[in-house]
């Protein structure tokens, strides 16, 4: 007999295998139409989901909002893009990125972690909005302007090389890599750690008599949600060769919350669904009016109020019991 | 009647376009990523009324080599990351010949840069950073209005023949413009001579600029240059006034800084303000004067320089393509190089060295609340040197 939490993870993940399902077939359709927009564009939506993802562990599990996990999007960006200009290598940029967000992703969750509620979501958006401005005046970081002339890159696998300017390989690419941060934060969350986020959220008094570090358990989870973060951000230059600090600033970090609202909070695979419907669905409407940002904000007022639990909110409780069924002896 | 049927053509020809390669052949299409919302919006407004009014006069004289000009808008957001996705729709799923309409400097060398990867053209008739056309120059993208060098350059050259050997004190925002504004025209008025008796930098929305006074006042400048902006100016000049410190002082500044958004807040302390620019709806000449007179007429408000340098870029793209005989854009670009055209603001030079438009600049100043000319520097001396290295 499988526990709750084991069950709303199934449920997950036969929704991401859904979601890679639909991702191939695109695929396969944009492909054959010689489409390069399209493929660039579900790349994009894919490593913003990545951050959305990031939004879910804290929003979805831990009960933490963060106003500001562009911080470590954008962080992830930036040293992506400067050790690209001076090494083009992918394992590089992957592996420095990966430390210094260890160091980064400490720092910031020594001050955010000591917060809860409204302080943790004031502490969070005031952070990224320091950090964005910092950068915005250093000149040697671009400024205003930001960095380009990040090299397209061929990355490595032994016997095989795939280039960022391809765009089929390098969509299929970073869909490998979202699954990869997925099954982390879904195994990580699926272990004793994962339940006392839960706990966290359900009820945080009960937790230290349970014997359980409230801080430890809250820090963790941010430094796991900053590492995700950063890690799809450091995509974003190898895709669009250049980073600016917009990548920083309150709409990107909005719009992954919005995305996860959108998708079900605390459903990871709504997550991913619900930022890269979101991601879409501004190119799209975008092309088609000017008016766009009524017609998103419309939709969002639409899920909040007719699904409340977000798209996968409404849909993963069915998919749940027929899997408690299955498992039933 | 006869617009209605234009209309049902115009909508039959998209539909067909679609559909029929022969008949998408048939028109040239030109992609505007323009900020439609957001802070820069008011800017993407007069982007794109200059782009639609040259593009009708343009399209009832014949078009481009027989071929009508179509615009297909995109908002940029302001945003480079935004801007450049819908460049690149603009690009690969539309197929435009030529991209134009960026506004800030990021989207602008982020688009370029786009560009210059799917190989195709664009020009900017908007942004000002001098790095455009300089350090981070690219063979793929143009620029046909004045970029910042120009304005500093042409305001230096009249300030030096107000105030000869002037005493000059600088003061501006505390943010990386503010900062390269400043030590530019500090530059060009040391080159020329003046004395540096101080600067200073406020931070952005300063309430009080009366503790900066003391150091103004015991350095005695001649001249005051200025690049703060918005309701930053209206405190700084209004306090500057109160004070009596205006006196014979001639205060200059960037061109943003008194604009018809703050100039009434401002009030008489804003009287005798000079600035350097690339355009002004007082130039007197025919073809200024007929432009100006059509823009009133189509849009009941006046061309800004936005305006004009992006109604100037459609005939700039009209004469290279019909220059090169083709829309490839490796012929359009040598066809664009060193191609003189014509603009309301006059006869217009693109330097086939660095791809920025040679232009004659005008110092503007305030008189009872409305800017005269007072000045106009020769295109080439306003210019300065060409810093391009990667062409």
């Amino acid at each position: 007999m499988l526990d709750r939490l084991s069950l709303s993870m199934r449920a997950s993940h036969i929704l991401v295998a859904l979601l890679v399902i639909i991702a191939l077939v695109f695929a396969v359709v944009a492909w054959s139409t010689g489409d390069r927009f399209y493929l660039r564009l579900a790349t994009e939506a894919l490593i913003f989901a990545g951050l959305a993802l990031s939004v879910d562990i804290l929003l979805g599990y831990t009960g933490l909002l963060p106003l500001g996990q562009a911080l470590f999007f954008g962080f992830g960006a930036y040293v992506s893009a400067l050790v690209l200009r001076e090494v083009p290598s992918f394992w590089v940029a992957i592996g420095v990125v990966f430390l210094s967000t260890l160091v980064v992703g400490l720092a910031g969750g020594l001050i955010a972690s000591r917060a809860r509620g409204v302080y943790f979501a004031l502490i969070s958006f005031g952070l990224a909005q320091v950090v964005s401005k910092v950068v915005y005046n250093i000149r040697e970081l671009g400024a205003s302007d930001g960095l380009r002339g990040i090299p397209i890159l061929d990355i490595e696998f032994g016997l095989v090389s795939i280039s960022t300017n391809a765009p089929l390989a390098f969509f299929l690419f970073t869909l490998a890599f979202m699954l990869i941060l997925y099954a982390i934060a879904a195994y990580l969350l699926d272990t004793p750690f994962g339940r006392v986020l839960i706990a966290l959220k359900a009820n945080e008094k009960r937790v230290p008599f349970l014997g359980y570090s409230i801080f430890r358990a809250r820090l963790a989870a941010y430094m796991l949600a900053a590492q995700i973060a950063a890690l799809s951000g450091a995509l974003y230059p190898m895709l669009r060769g250049f980073v600016s600090p917009e990548l920083m600033f309150f709409a990107v970090s909005g719009n992954a919350v919005i995305g996860v609202i959108l998708g079900g909070v605390g459903t990871l695979a709504g997550a991913l669904y619900g930022s890269i419907l979101l991601t879409v669905m501004r190119s799209v409407v975008g092309t088609w009016t000017e008016h766009h940002l009524i017609v998103i904000g419309l939709v969002f007022m639409t899920v909040v109020i007719f699904l409340p639990r977000g798209l996968f909110g409404f849909v993963r409780p069915r998919l749940e019991a027929l899997l408690a069924r299955e498992h039933r002896p | 009647m006869k617009t209605k049927l234009k209309g049902i053509l115009a909508v039959t020809a998209i539909a067909l376009s679609g559909s029929g390669a022969a008949i998408a052949q048939e028109s040239v299409k030109i992609g505007v990523v323009t900020p439609i919302s957001g802070t820069y919006a008011p800017i993407g407004q007069q982007v794109r009324w200059g782009l639609e009014l040259a593009t009708k006069q343009v399209n009832e004289a014949g078009g481009i080599a027989g071929r009508q000009i179509e615009l297909i808008f995109e908002d940029s957001e302001a945003n480079p990351s935004v801007a450049v996705q819908r460049a690149e729709r603009l690009f690969e799923v539309e197929d435009v010949d030529f991209l134009t309409g960026t506004v800030n400097s990021g989207a602008t060398l982020a688009v370029g840069q786009l560009a210059e990867r799917v190989g195709k053209l664009m020009a900017t008739t908007v942004s000002f950073a001098d790095s455009i056309t300089a350090g981070q120059c690219s063979p793929n993208v143009f620029r046909v209005n004045a970029r910042a060098g120009q304005q500093s350059a042409a305001l230096a050259a009249w300030v030096v023949e107000q105030k000869p050997n002037a005493k000059v004190f600088y003061l501006g925002p505390d943010y990386e413009m503010g900062r390269s504004t400043v030590a530019a025209f500090k530059e060009k008025m040391t080159e020329f001579g003046a004395e540096d008796v101080g600067e200073l930098f406020a931070p952005l929305d300063s309430q009080d600029y009366t503790q900066y006074f003391g150091q103004i006042r015991a350095a005695q400048p001649d001249v005051l240059y200025t690049s703060v902006a918005g309701n930053d100016t209206v405190r700084f000049l209004t306090q500057m006034q109160e004070f009596g410190l205006l006196g014979d002082m001639l205060v200059v500044g960037a061109s943003g800084t008194i604009t018809s958004q703050n100039i009434t807040a401002i009030g008489d302390a804003a009287n005798g303000f000079g600035t350097g620019v690339g355009y002004s709806t007082r130039i007197d000449t025919p073809e200024n004067n007929e432009f100006v007179e059509q823009f009133r007429a189509a849009y009941d408000a006046d061309p800004d320089l936005y305006g004009t340098d992006s109604y100037g870029v459609i005939h700039f793209y009209k004469a290279a393509a019909e220059k090169a005989g083709s829309l490839e854009p490796d012929a359009v670009r040598e066809a664009m190089r060193d191609l003189t055209w014509m603009t309301p603001q006059g006869e217009k030079l693109m330097r086939g060295g660095d791809h920025q438009a040679q232009q004659p600049m005008y110092v503007v100043q305030i008189n009872g609340g409305s800017f005269d000319i007072v000045g106009k520097v020769d295109g080439e001396t306003a210019l300065g040197a060409d810093l391009c290295e990667r062409f």
